[in-house]
């Protein structure tokens, strides 16, 4: 982890690892959505509509996985005070909104046929997953609005580290509450519900997300790592003046 | 996929939206790098004069 740790070492690493996880995330790109839109079966009762599921669920994963992410960030800065821990949380949190919005508006459209409704804000799933997006917002708010980095980041830590709580509302809502939304039918106790000829789709797509996650998030940590240098080029020129 | 099945438009709404976003995220992220990288070189050879 500490190998990590040196920026001039992460970019060594990042550059030489990102043609291969860029290669890799098209080629389960391809397979996965050749899965979901051609060689999985409709479902016996929701039809083609099941074939949401594919970017739905992959979606709702990389929104909680991301936040968690930030959270563990967080909790390093704060532990080991080290900058690239919150440059890595200050970069995956735009990644993670996307994701996250994404999880809501095509839950949306999966909502609309299937319950008769785009939004209910009774549901503790959806709400709980809104309430994710507006922590991302929050965290992000912070950064944008305070110019000095070092409060920007010790506020910041406290918002993803209180954020990380409602990532578990929103994981085990379905378990707690009676909700329109259906209980975990992949990550449960016993093994995954789904069939596997929708499964290894599933699970195809998850990964090309991931894979495309990990990728945007190193070259966005590579800017905020020039963004820096460029800052801190800028005060050196105002200080020599 | 059967094109002529109920619902099918909110699939293709899904989908559409799920790749607008994500091309656009991968736009901004790499146009941004790349901005960034330019300007950092651009500082380096103006030091360097």
């Amino acid at each position: 982890m500490q190998q990590f740790a040196n920026p001039a070492r992460f970019l060594k690493i990042a550059n030489a690892a990102l043609p291969y996880i860029w290669s890799i995330t098209a080629i389960l790109f391809a397979i996965g959505l050749y899965g979901a839109l051609v060689t999985t079966p409709p479902d016996y009762q929701q039809g083609e509509t099941v074939r949401i599921m594919y970017v739905h669920v992959p979606a709702a994963w990389l929104g909680l996985f991301i936040y968690c992410l930030m959270g563990f960030f967080s909790a390093v800065a704060f532990i080991y005070r080290h900058p690239l821990a919150d440059a890595a949380a200050k970069t995956a949190a735009p990644l993670g909104a996307v994701f996250c919005f994404l999880a809501l508006v095509t839950g949306s459209f999966w909502g609309k046929p299937m319950w008769g409704t785009w939004w209910a804000w009774g549901d503790a799933r959806l709400t709980s997953m809104f309430i994710l997006l507006l922590f991302y917002l929050g965290y992000m708010a912070v950064w944008s609005s305070i110019d000095e980095p070092t409060r920007a980041a010790a506020i910041a830590r406290i918002v993803a580290l209180v954020g990380v709580v409602n990532v578990f509302v929103v994981k085990f809502s379905v378990n707690w509450w009676n909700t329109l939304h259906q209980p975990a039918s992949v990550i449960k106790m016993g093994g995954p519900s789904i069939d596997k000829s929708m499964l290894w789709a599933l699970l195809t797509m998850a990964v090309a997300y991931t894979m495309l996650f990990l990728a945007l998030h190193l070259v966005s940590m590579r800017s905020e790592i020039a963004a820096r240098k460029l800052r801190q080029a800028r005060l050196i020129e105002i200080g020599n003046r | 996929m059967d094109f002529s099945a109920a619902h099918v438009s909110y699939v293709i709404a899904a989908y559409s939206i799920s790749a607008v976003c994500v091309i656009g995220l991968f736009l901004y992220v790499l146009l941004r790098d790349r901005a960034l990288a330019a300007k950092l070189k651009q500082n380096a050879e103006k030091d360097t004069l």
